[in-house]
């Protein structure tokens, strides 16, 4: 396990931290147009605001990790001479569509410090919706092509399935929805104003009960995708024997991923969500549960692309 | 504003160009070959009955290429397999398999990697590659490798300067025992092809699906994993890189 990856940190570090911007612009532009229905959308305004101020910058992190990677920065530049059908060169202009977007995004969020400009916010919110519809498919389309780049290559079995871009993207929403739940509790002041303070709560119920349900699908679909992966005959299923009970990193994946990055906070989460969803009690968790949670789902996130790839990598073909 | 657009228009001209310069200078050489001849389709026939192992081509290819320490166009791995005294040994020399179906050509983000059309030679042009390693991971046969002093991806390209200049590569030129083979697959009468039609051939890793052009002749496609096996038992594969495992 020590040896050299072809691709390394940076490159795992960029899957995670795309994963999460895409995800918390995605959310947040949701949010902002649907929330939920009704006049939901505004009055989870606060909670966009927070995703939208997020977003775009783990990505930006995480791209310029990757041009770093590369040894020579500025060849970077070659792949926008050419459209081809390589994954990475789609993924690499939606990246650059997916950050100025979401970067225009960000900005019209911004407060204004200019007395006359007091409507601005308001003057800026028909850009913000056109721009947040914008957002919705582009988020989903960087985390989405995370997967399918790793998923295009028959050298490397383990990433080679349909499936693997799904559980990315699911995992890059749930991510998102963490780090959305963990800079919201991390900023808020506990006021008197109980108006607020009941606005909070309900958009920490929106993104914890959301996240717990995204966690559920990550899990069936990390189901499906080992279970498949163990079915099958040859490459495959070699391949993913690694991960599977046995193989040289099936602890850290059970541990990681599975038990500290998917069902201990999936169960926390549904611990405090049940009551609001059955009985309508008043949803308030406690704040250290809340960063707690949010800090699990992220470690787990990054544990998940930090083994995919690191075990795509270290297994091959069975033969020669 | 006006600045956005005229940057945005650079933008797309930029890319208008670039498309269509691509597909002339196809033409153009499509057109020169003509004259001169018809499209080849090289390849290689390893013939490993004939092989010693001495790693002449190994060597060969290093100072042809000047390629770096710690990283090889051609290489050869010993394979050896059985418990005494049941016991074998045989050499696989290996190199780019100058795909039919190239997965590196696939996945090269920038077009820098592909099958030259005249000759069928999948080669890198330095002037595109950003390194992105991409096509690295996409090698069924891990034949490619980040240059470590250009930065870019690297391989065997048939030695193209000789092979253009009707010499034959470097390795092939070298082998002591004969066993390499260079010669034109597209045409029936050539050496190779009439040594393929002959023989029992065999290609690595044929389930991926990629066409090899380079065929082995007698070759052990013993993998460690057939250590597995009660009537091998013990397998010990020598890559003689700095990578010591196969992938």
């Amino acid at each position: 396990m020590g040896e050299e990856l072809t691709w390394g940190m940076p490159v795992i570090l960029y899957l995670f931290l795309a994963g999460v911007g895409a995800g918390a612009v995605t959310v947040s532009s949701s949010v902002l147009l649907r929330g939920g229905g009704g006049d939901f959308g505004g009055r989870h305004f606060k909670l966009a605001r927070y995703g939208a101020l997020i977003g775009p910058f783990p990505v930006m992190l995480g791209t310029f990790l990757i041009i770093f990677e590369l040894g020579r920065p500025f060849r970077m530049f070659n792949l926008f001479k050419v459209v081809n059908l390589s994954p990475m060169n789609i993924g690499s202009w939606l990246l650059m569509i997916f950050i100025t977007a979401s970067f225009l995004y960000t900005l019209t969020f911004l407060p204004t410090f200019i007395s006359q400009w007091k409507n601005l916010s308001q003057r800026l919110a028909p850009l913000r919706t056109v721009l947040a519809w914008i957002n919705v498919p582009l988020g989903i389309g960087v985390a989405v092509y995370t997967g399918v780049m790793l998923g295009a290559m028959p050298a490397r079995p383990l990433w080679n399935s349909p499936i693997l871009a799904l559980l990315f993207l699911v995992s890059a929403l749930s991510t998102g929805i963490a780090m959305i739940i963990l800079v919201q509790t991390l900023f808020h002041k506990k006021g008197a104003d109980t108006e607020a303070e009941r606005h909070f709560h309900q958009s920490a119920y929106l993104l914890t009960s959301s996240d717990a349900m995204l966690i559920g699908l990550e899990l069936m679909v990390i189901f499906l995708f080992l279970m498949f992966a163990h079915l099958t005959i040859g490459n495959v299923k070699y391949a993913v024997s690694i991960i599977l009970p046995g193989g040289d990193m099936a602890m850290m994946f059970w541990v990681w991923v599975v038990a500290i990055g998917l069902l201990i906070p999936a169960i926390i989460e549904l611990i405090f969500v049940v009551p609001k969803l059955v009985y309508h009690r008043d949803y308030s968790a406690p704040r250290s549960v809340e960063i707690v949670v949010s800090i699990a789902v992220l470690v787990g996130g990054f544990m998940l692309r930090y083994i995919i790839v690191h075990a795509g990598q270290v297994t091959g073909p069975m033969g020669l | 504003m006006t600045a956005a657009a005229a940057a945005a228009a650079t933008a797309i001209a930029a890319i208008a160009t670039t498309l269509p310069t691509r597909s002339e200078s196809k033409t153009d050489t499509e057109r020169e070959n003509g004259k001169e001849s018809r499209t080849k389709r090289y390849g290689m026939v390893i013939d490993v009955r004939r092989c010693i192992g001495c790693h002449a081509c190994t060597v060969a290819c290093k100072s042809e290429f000047d390629v770096p320490l710690g990283v090889n166009r051609a290489w050869v791995e010993y394979v050896e397999k059985g418990v005494y005294p049941n016991v074998g040994r045989s050499f696989l020399p290996r190199l780019c398999n100058h795909c039919s179906v190239p997965p590196c050509v696939t996945v090269c983000p920038t077009n820098a990697t592909y099958k030259r059309p005249q000759d069928g030679i999948v080669v890198v042009d330095s002037g595109l590659c950003i390194g992105c390693k991409y096509c690295i991971q996409a090698c069924p046969y891990d034949a490619r490798f980040l240059n470590p002093v250009t930065g870019f991806a690297d391989k065997c390209d048939f030695c193209i300067h000789r092979v253009s200049k009707g010499l034959v590569p470097s390795c092939v030129n070298t082998c002591v025992g004969g066993a390499r083979i260079f010669g034109d697959l597209g045409d029936p009468n050539s050496n190779i092809s009439k040594l393929i039609a002959n023989n029992q051939v065999t290609v690595l890793r044929r389930e991926m699906g990629t066409f090899p052009n380079v065929y082995y002749i007698g070759a052990d496609h013993t993998d460690e994993l057939d250590a597995k096996r009660p009537e091998v038992r013990k397998v010990q594969v020598v890559t003689h890189r700095r990578h010591e495992e196969r992938r």
